[in-house]
């Protein structure tokens, strides 16, 4: 469609819709709006119907409402120079921003080439946003609508996590997925033996066969079954679709693996390295101006999540606005691993429009998790939780058992997805800057699809002229560092034998050693506040919430960078544990 | 590696057991510690009130924990710090592991758990908001300040009017912070009324009770808490809410016995305590395994924890010698009216001490009550108590030979007939 | 002029209600409690006492900091400037439980000594 058409077509849409306060313009397929709505709900709203029109390639939304927040944020140096001041090379075959899953794994599939390849995270930490954040599910797709390039990538991916998480000795496991049908699962407003024969006889049959497209090899369960294999189940459950090809796996685990791995292969990974600005020559891409330096480049990975919008701003070019969607996960005690074996999720028509629905979860080390849910916010970094979502959560996942034990609740937190307007993955050259690639939008089934989106970007690159012969020498595996819980007597015997740092138990509830948190601290991409600390290791992911291990956490980490205790960090910034010494408010006075 | 008796926690608890032990006849007595000396809690309890009971003396933690570490010395019993018990199972095989032995493989004959409580984590009690740093339980807080010397913040809020964190609301003032105020979600305090005089009303910090914390906010550090009121349900009031910039929350809402060893024997666990099942020897559901101190029930005096912890001892060399019998159909301990719980939650038929001693909660506050004791349907025991509270526990001591046809010990709390004037 | 002031008994836990009636500071009214309570609240008006429990700062010890405590109570108002006191105060490894680590507090005539035994820090660590 033409732009002159597109354009006539949206003012038509919003003029039939009664959005008088709303502007618009069209090129070259974007349509940009401005004005001014009363709340965030109605900014979102609007997004996506212009998003569902036909011709529209993506949506530009300025539309600013009374609880539109402004990015005011000062980019800055998040750790202390004493144990952390890298200096940047002048130049790179290619620089990544954003230390995601999706710009870790690009790094690692470009440092199979002979390229000066850069990875740039602003934060204190690779894996510190939606990456550390999500339900770490090895989705196959089925939850995925038609023709969009998220259903393609998964179906492509799951299938190569077998190997994937081999090579990179990444835990991952086929819990499988069971869609439970239950009494609730249809409108109230059906009559009751109609519905019953609904749940019971037709609605299976277009599950499995959505399965059975994404390549699963779905089962339909009769309840008796499902209740033997599930006998937590409530009553209410009618049947069951299980979809044994479901898995998940541990994403931190891999993102710091394929980190880990892109240096040991010749990549670079700064963090704290905020990109400030894009130097542009003639439409194409020259350099990135960060607050350690300016690297010069002729290409850029845009990968920066959330801010993937204001990254392509600072190329100078507009081509889609991200609006962070918010998913709350509640997490659960590790007593009860053996409630659930599967994933479960309580099928419910009408479908949630933007989301799959969350489900009962696990994690790769055994916690059930409810989760996740979905709230457009207007503030890209708010990862607050708030009492309503965490009560329903629990109330929503709880409905699928004859009983939960809520108490059981270790922790919860929310993620924000990076949407854009048209709900689907931008992996795509810029239109207008030669050299900028996008691998945008990415929100869920994103994890499942990094390695066939890095796929992607490769070509992308050869495809824009980034000269890429490959390396002799790659290396594809990695090996995961001790991890003392995980080893027989036997083995935790010798590990201590050869370094009795292995001897010192620091996390309580996940024994995790001293060893291990000395490791991280110095592996390749440094562990320096304890939240790093947190994801390599798990230090403080258990029941007391680093109640007992957190001042020690604090204590080796303030050893090893020879810093202060005071210095430490949770997660750089001003995110100090402590304010300094005893007595030293006495003195002021 | 073979031990007789295992103390599992060098605290109160396991110091008194390992001495206990030891004095009744153990020779090859072993104490394991996970911290870097002995005390458990006490080192950082550098405040007053302990051994008011024993010693006759008002102590400060350090000092009574002193007094048992010196007896420790004394003997032959063996001590190994800085040692973690990684498992525990019903065959008394026990896996440690610390810096210097390596992986420790110990096989006991009878083990002694004493690893107290711990305190539980704002996301337990579902408290909303973000997830900065400056949120600390008041234990916590406690020990970086009074043994690691550190300050966690300047501007104080505390939820839980309990000791805990009413001692820390004195602590952080007297270190130059300023405590903006202590929230209850009760209606009535937590603490002891000496406390609240010598912690609150002393510093002038105020105290709102029916209060609680509603949002927690902070991109990096706290910025601030919105507080609130609830009503009688503990539901929020709306409109009440206010927001209180401070930059440190400490958490003081409850201490649970640390029961991870104890479930993976596993013993039978009492639902309402959170601790082991045990009888008046401190034997637990598994012959041969016993539990004393915080670890069974929290505590409000620590004389309490030691003489659990002496009980425990001397029943483990009973066990060695064989004069403490086999446990065969004790008697069951029930909680009646506004009793909460009692520990212990069986008797033996045959008893090992010769008094038993019944230690129990109230649930609700009540005035001019009798704490009365049933043998099965025949009362044997009543007292008065002019004022009753759940934070302060309560003990019955009973003869055994009381006991020896009962069934079923009740233990209640009932208000007393009006007296007309 | 007659005032009063009130005070929650701790001597137990009836924590009973004292009213205290005073002109001037004499001509001294106790109503409420027993003997035990009528007791405390004099003593709370005319002489408040407190136990100082506090910690100082440590030079070449196993720990950074050494818990201490007031050897009889001292005057409630002397509190917080014994503390200000203290703050100041460094004392050296080894040192052992109830040696005196300031002597006569805020001219008290009473020490504030060191409530536990604390090690020096060996050439390792």
């Amino acid at each position: 469609m033409k732009d002159k058409e597109l354009g006539k077509k949206v003012k038509q849409f919003l003029e039939d819709k009664k959005y008088f306060q709303i502007n618009s313009s069209v090129n070259d397929g974007i349509v940009y709006l401005d004005g001014h709505l009363d709340n965030w709900e109605n900014v979102v709203e609007l997004g996506h119907k212009i998003g569902q029109l036909k011709g529209v390639e993506e949506v530009v939304n300025d539309v600013l409402s009374n609880d539109s927040v402004k990015i005011m944020t000062q980019p800055k140096i998040r750790l202390s120079k004493k144990f952390y001041d890298p200096i940047l090379p002048k130049k790179a075959d290619v620089v990544i921003v954003g230390g995601g899953i999706v710009g870790c794994f690009i790094a690692r599939e470009l440092s199979r080439y002979k390229l000066d390849t850069v990875l740039l995270e602003k934060e204190s930490d690779v894996c510190g946003a939606a990456t550390g954040a999500n339900s770490a599910q090895i989705h196959t797709g089925v939850g995925e609508s038609f023709g969009t390039l998220k259903r393609k990538l998964c179906v492509k991916s799951w299938p190569l996590f077998d190997k994937i998480s081999e090579e990179l000795d990444v835990p991952y496991d086929k819990t499988g997925l069971l869609i439970v049908i239950t009494k609730d699962s249809l409108s109230k407003n059906i009559p009751g033996p109609f519905r019953h024969f609904l749940c019971k006889y037709l609605i299976p049959l277009p599950i499995w066969m959505t399965a059975k497209m994404a390549k699963d090899k779905p089962k339909i369960v009769s309840k008796g079954k499902l209740l033997k294999m599930e006998p937590n189940l409530s009553e209410k459950a009618l049947v069951g679709v299980l979809m044994p090809n479901y898995g998940i796996i541990d994403p931190f685990r891999l993102t710091f693996s394929l980190a880990e791995n892109a240096i040991q292969n010749g990549a670079k990974i700064f963090i704290d390295t905020e990109v400030t600005n894009i130097k542009v020559e003639n439409k194409k891409i020259s350099g990135v101006v960060t607050t350690r330096g300016t690297i010069d480049t002729d290409f850029i990975v845009n990968s920066a999540g959330v801010y993937a919008d204001r990254i392509a701003e600072m190329a100078g070019t507009r081509e889609f606005t991200i609006h962070p969607r918010k998913g709350g996960i509640v997490l659960f005690d590790k007593k009860m691993d053996k409630y659930v074996t599967h994933q479960l999720n309580e099928f419910k028509l009408p479908r949630d429009e933007y989301t799959k629905g969350g489900g009962v979860l696990k994690t790769a080390d055994g916690n059930i998790n409810f989760g996740p849910s979905a709230l457009e916010v207007p503030d890209k970094e708010d990862t607050s939780t708030s009492k309503e979502d965490i009560d329903n959560i629990l109330e929503k996942y709880a409905a699928v058992f004859s009983y939960f034990p809520k108490k059981s609740v270790i922790t919860y937190f929310s993620g924000l997805r990076a949407c854009t307007y048209k709900e689907d993955f931008i992996i795509k050259p810029s239109k207008n800057v030669k050299g900028l690639i996008h691998a945008a939008g990415i929100q869920s089934p994103g994890l499942t699809c990094s390695p066939t989106i890095a796929t992607m970007i490769l070509e992308i690159l050869k495809k824009e002229g980034l000269p890429m012969k490959e390396k002799e020498a790659f290396n594809p595996a990695s090996k995961r560092a001790v991890v003392f819980r995980e080893l027989t007597l036997e083995g935790k015997k010798n590990v201590v034998a050869e370094d009795k740092l292995y001897g010192n138990v620091v996390c309580r509830c996940e024994h995790v050693t001293e060893g291990e948190i000395v490791r991280a601290i110095h592996s390749s991409v440094p562990a320096l506040t304890v939240d790093a600390v947190k994801r390599r290791t798990r230090a403080g992911m258990g029941r007391c919430q680093s109640g007992f291990c957190g001042h020690l956490v604090a204590k080796i980490l303030a050893r090893e960078l020879g810093v202060p205790m005071e210095e430490i960090t949770k997660n750089g910034g001003d995110s100090r544990l402590f304010i300094g010494k005893t007595k030293e408010l006495l003195a002021e006075d | 590696m073979n031990v007789d008796t295992l103390v599992i926690g060098g605290g109160p608890a396991g110091l008194a057991a390992a001495l206990s032990a030891n004095k009744n006849g153990v020779k090859n007595v072993l104490l394991i510690e996970r911290g870097p000396e002995l005390g458990g809690i006490l080192p950082q309890c550098i405040h007053d009130g302990f051994g008011t009971v024993i010693f006759k003396e008002r102590l400060t933690g350090p000092e009574y924990a002193e007094r048992y570490i010196q007896e420790i010395t004394k003997t032959e019993i063996n001590v190994k710090l800085e040692t973690m018990v990684l498992e525990v199972d019903r065959n008394k095989r026990v896996i440690a592991v610390n810096p210097t032995d390596g992986l420790l493989d110990i096989q006991v004959k009878t083990l002694i758990l004493a690893m107290g409580c711990r305190e539980r984590t704002r996301q337990q009690i579902l408290i909303p908001g973000d997830r900065p740093a400056g949120i600390f339980t008041a234990g916590v807080a406690q020990r970086y300040i009074n043994i690691e010397g550190i300050m966690p913040g300047k501007k104080i809020v505390i939820l839980g009017s309990g000791d805990v964190g009413l001692i820390m609301a004195r602590r952080f003032s007297l270190e130059g912070a300023e405590v903006e105020g202590v929230y209850e979600i009760m209606p009535v305090p937590g603490g002891l009324t000496r406390n609240l005089v010598q912690c609150l009303q002393d510093y002038e910090i105020p105290l709102h009770l029916s209060h609680t914390i509603v949002n927690i906010k902070g991109k990096n550090r706290v910025e601030g808490v919105t507080v609130a009121k609830v009503d009688s349900n503990m539901e929020l009031i709306q409109g009440t809410e206010r927001f209180v910039p401070c930059d440190t929350v400490i958490v003081s809402v409850g201490l649970i016995p640390e029961n991870e060893l104890s479930e993976m024997v596993p013993l039978s666990l009492d639902p309402i305590t959170g601790g082991p099942i045990v009888d008046e020897a401190m034997e637990t559901s598994v012959a041969g395994i016993f539990a004393a101190g915080n670890v069974v029930h929290v505590h409000d005096l620590v004389d309490d924890v030691s003489t659990e912890g002496e009980i425990a001892g001397k029943a483990a060399a009973g066990y060695i010698t064989g004069e403490l019998e086999e446990r065969e159909n004790p008697i069951k301990v029930e909680a009646g009216e506004n009793v909460r719980y009692v520990v212990p939650q069986i008797i033996r038929k045959k008893s090992f001490e010769q008094n038993v001693k019944l230690y129990f909660r109230v649930k609700e506050v009540q005035r001019n009550t009798s704490v009365k004791v049933f043998s099965d349907s025949e009362q044997i025991y009543s007292r008065k108590e002019r004022v009753v509270r759940p934070p302060e526990m309560l003990s019955v001591s009973l003869p055994s030979s009381a006991l020896e046809k009962t069934l079923v010990v009740k233990v209640v709390v009932e208000k007393d007939n009006e007296k007309k004037s | 002029m007659r005032k009063s002031h009130k005070f929650t008994c701790i001597g137990c836990p009836s924590s009973c209600e004292i009213k205290l009636f005073e002109d001037d500071g004499k001509k001294i009214e106790v109503v409420g409690g027993c003997k035990i309570g009528k007791e405390y609240a004099i003593k709370e008006f005319t002489a408040p006492e407190r136990i100082l429990t506090s910690t100082v700062r440590v030079e070449n010890g196993v720990l950074p900091v050494l818990p201490v405590k007031s050897e009889k109570p001292i005057p409630k108002n002397l509190i917080r400037e014994s503390v200000r006191a203290l703050a100041k105060v460094k004392v050296r490894a080894p040192i052992k439980q109830g040696s005196i680590v300031y002597e006569n507090m805020l001219n008290t005539g009473v020490n504030v000594i060191a409530s536990r035994n604390l090690e020096a820090r060996s050439l390792e660590q």
